[in-house]
């Protein structure tokens, strides 16, 4: 065993959570299942897992409730499973706090992989925002100060918003952004509806920092949601 | 519309002088036969007569003229518009003020009764256009249920296929993993992977299950079940039925509570056994391990068989009681049961109430002894000779839902 991070997984499929509890066991896991969000949650308050695996469509609390609750008392990474479909309430989730999706059927490896950039997210040295000047992820290296970016080394010229915009995205490196989060973070509550601002700005910014803007490997779209950002890509 | 001559307005005041005037004439004609009492009354009618046609003002040109001519020909010195007598000055001055008022009252009765017409005409018309309005509306919701409907259906066969479909592929995929020597290793004990194994085969059944269930139902909606009707034993149905759930009772305490010297029913043994089975599961998978199952069948009535199975789980709240005879409704997910068990596959009860009242039964749902528990209920007419052997039948109330 060698992972042996902490993982909950609360479904109240009881298949589901058998082959999932084995699967994530298999790979060095602990695991605990909970059949419903109640009973997740109670199971979150005395075990206190590293991450938080959840359905969405459960009775009595479900999974957007569960959401809510564990985004007032803790910063646990959370990974919803939905399906196709569903698309309104895994933005509704993600804007609720959670920090990414599966989609069912989905095989093991799909989901370890999330699991894993969940967790390695979570676990990276908090900074203290107000002090820090410098921000280095993957392919990208920003100076805040001076306002400078590398791109593989190559110097980019943006302009506030789009740099705004692209500092966001390092700092919320493989988390799902919805829409509406990104349009309230940089532009404020009243312009969570202005989809357009978002397109244009994320069109100009991956003609900038991508080596193919018309199949980018830095800001990946998730259709209906929104955008994940991934510094790790390279050609 | 094109108004008539008649209703021209100066059609009024040519229809007074005439009138005053002919009636004049036919008066001075009969004259001998006629006193100053006969003419006045006369003319008055006629007044009457212009302002219930034509309003107020030909009225009372009619009511001027008819004074006049009352003068001129009626009253004495004759010929002259003098009036010698002082009762007659009164008597044409009566009939002037008469006139005038009965032809203004009569003009003004008239409108009063024009203008409700109109106002009944209005009241109508924006009825109707209301109406429309309310049927388009009513159409407008119709369809947008029905889509509604539509998506909510989709949706809740999709999540029955997702569903296993999901414990299957991430089983397949961690043993998989295993065999490919992946990085990290997985390390699976015998047990896990056999563990893996049955939920594949588990979820492969339940899949085959509900895709079963998909077609049952789809026969049932498109009226193509055919039931093999024949006389047989209302005994013999349960005990099939018991027989084929023994793997899921086991844990339970199963009674019979079946009334003695029952007539035959003329029905489809299969399918209404199904019916039992389908009721004998659910009970079982809703009420805990050792508790009892209670199957009954009585007679009700001279030409019904009433039967039922009763167990002692959570129950069905009264609301929810008509609704999960509805397709893809499970009380368990979709309502506000309770329950650690596996859901079902949302069709039983649906493909249940299609089979009974293509047996032209009834089923329904009551409350357990004691107002504990679940106890379902199903009628099934004793059987008619005159029914044809293999009908045909289409089970509107199952599209209803």
């Amino acid at each position: 065993m060698t992972n042996q991070a902490r993982i909950l997984v609360v479904d109240d499929e009881p298949q589901l959570t058998r082959v999932l509890r084995t699967g994530l066991k298999s790979r060095g896991y602990d695991v605990r299942a909970a059949a419903d969000g109640l009973a997740g949650f109670e199971a979150f308050n005395d075990w206190h897992p590293d991450l938080v695996i959840t359905d969405l469509a459960m009775p009595n609390v479900d999974g957007l409730e569960l959401c809510r609750r564990l985004r007032a008392v803790s910063t646990v990474p959370i990974i919803v499973l939905s399906a196709k479909g569903e698309e309104k309430t895994k933005v509704e989730a993600l804007d609720l706090g959670a920090d990414d999706f599966v989609t069912k059927p989905f095989g093991i490896d799909e989901l370890l992989a999330r699991v894993r950039a969940s967790l390695r997210r979570a676990k990276a040295p908090a900074t203290n925002e107000a002090t820090q000047t410098m921000l280095d992820s993957g392919d990208f290296h920003v100076d805040l100060e001076t306002r400078e970016i590398t791109v593989r080394g190559k110097s980019i010229h943006l302009t506030p918003k789009e740099f705004d915009l692209l500092v966001y995205f390092i700092k919320h490196s493989g988390k799902v952004l919805t829409h509406r989060t990104l349009l309230a973070a940089l532009w404020g509550g009243n312009y969570v509806e202005q989809n357009e601002y978002l397109r244009v700005f994320v069109g100009n910014l991956r003609k900038k920092i991508e080596p193919d803007a018309a199949s980018p490997r830095y800001i990946l779209t998730e259709p209906w949601i929104g955008y994940r950002f991934d510094p790790d890509q390279t050609i | 519309m094109q108004r008539s001559v008649l209703d021209q307005k100066w059609a009024g005041y040519v229809a007074a002088a005439l009138s005053v005037g002919l009636l004049t004439l036919l008066l001075k004609i009969v004259g001998a036969h006629v006193n100053a009492a006969t003419v006045s009354l006369a003319l008055l009618l006629t007044v009457l007569f212009i302002a219930t046609r034509w309003g107020s003002l030909p009225a009372l040109a009619a009511s001027i003229l008819a004074m006049l001519c009352f003068n001129f020909f009626f009253l004495p010195p004759l010929g002259t518009f003098t009036i010698a007598a002082t009762d007659n000055w009164i008597a044409l001055l009566a009939f002037l003020i008469t006139a005038v008022t009965a032809g203004q009252l009569s003009a003004s009765a008239k409108r009063r009764a024009e203008e409700a017409e109109t106002g009944r005409l209005e009241i109508e018309r924006l009825y109707a256009e209301l109406r429309d309005a309310f049927e388009r509306a009513s159409h407008a919701e119709a369809l947008r249920q029905s889509e509604k409907l539509k998506s909510a259906l989709l949706d809740a066969v999709t999540h029955d296929l997702r569903t296993p479909l999901t414990s299957i592929k991430a089983s397949i995929t961690t043993l998989l993993d295993e065999v490919r020597d992946t990085e990290p290793p997985v390390k699976l004990d015998a047990e896990s992977r056999v563990e893996m194994m049955e939920v594949i085969d588990e979820e492969s059944d339940r899949l085959s299950r509900f895709i079963n269930g998909l077609i049952e139902l789809a026969r049932i909606e498109a009226g193509e079940l055919q039931l093999r009707r024949r006389w047989g034993a209302v005994e013999e149905i349960i005990s099939t039925a018991l027989s084929r759930a023994e793997p899921i009772t086991h844990s339970h305490r199963v009674l019979l509570d079946v009334e003695k010297e029952l007539p035959g029913v003329r029905v489809d043994e299969r399918a209404v056994s199904e019916v039992v089975y389908t009721l004998i599961d659910n009970a079982a998978k809703y009420s805990p391990v050792g508790s009892t199952i209670c199957i009954t069948a009585r007679r009700s009535g001279d030409e019904l068989i009433e039967m039922g199975v009763e167990d002692d789980g959570p129950g069905i709240s009264a609301d929810l009681r008509e609704r999960v005879f509805d397709k893809f409704f499970r009380a368990t997910r979709d309502g506000d049961v309770r329950s650690r068990q596996p859901t079902g596959t949302g069709m039983g009860l649906a493909i249940a109430k299609g089979i009974v009242e293509a047996h032209y039964g009834k089923i329904w749902i009551e409350a357990g002894r004691d107002g504990k528990g679940t106890r379902v209920l199903f009628t099934l007419p004793i059987g008619d000779d005159d029914v044809i052997e293999e009908p045909r039948y289409t089970t509107a109330t199952v599209e209803a839902q």
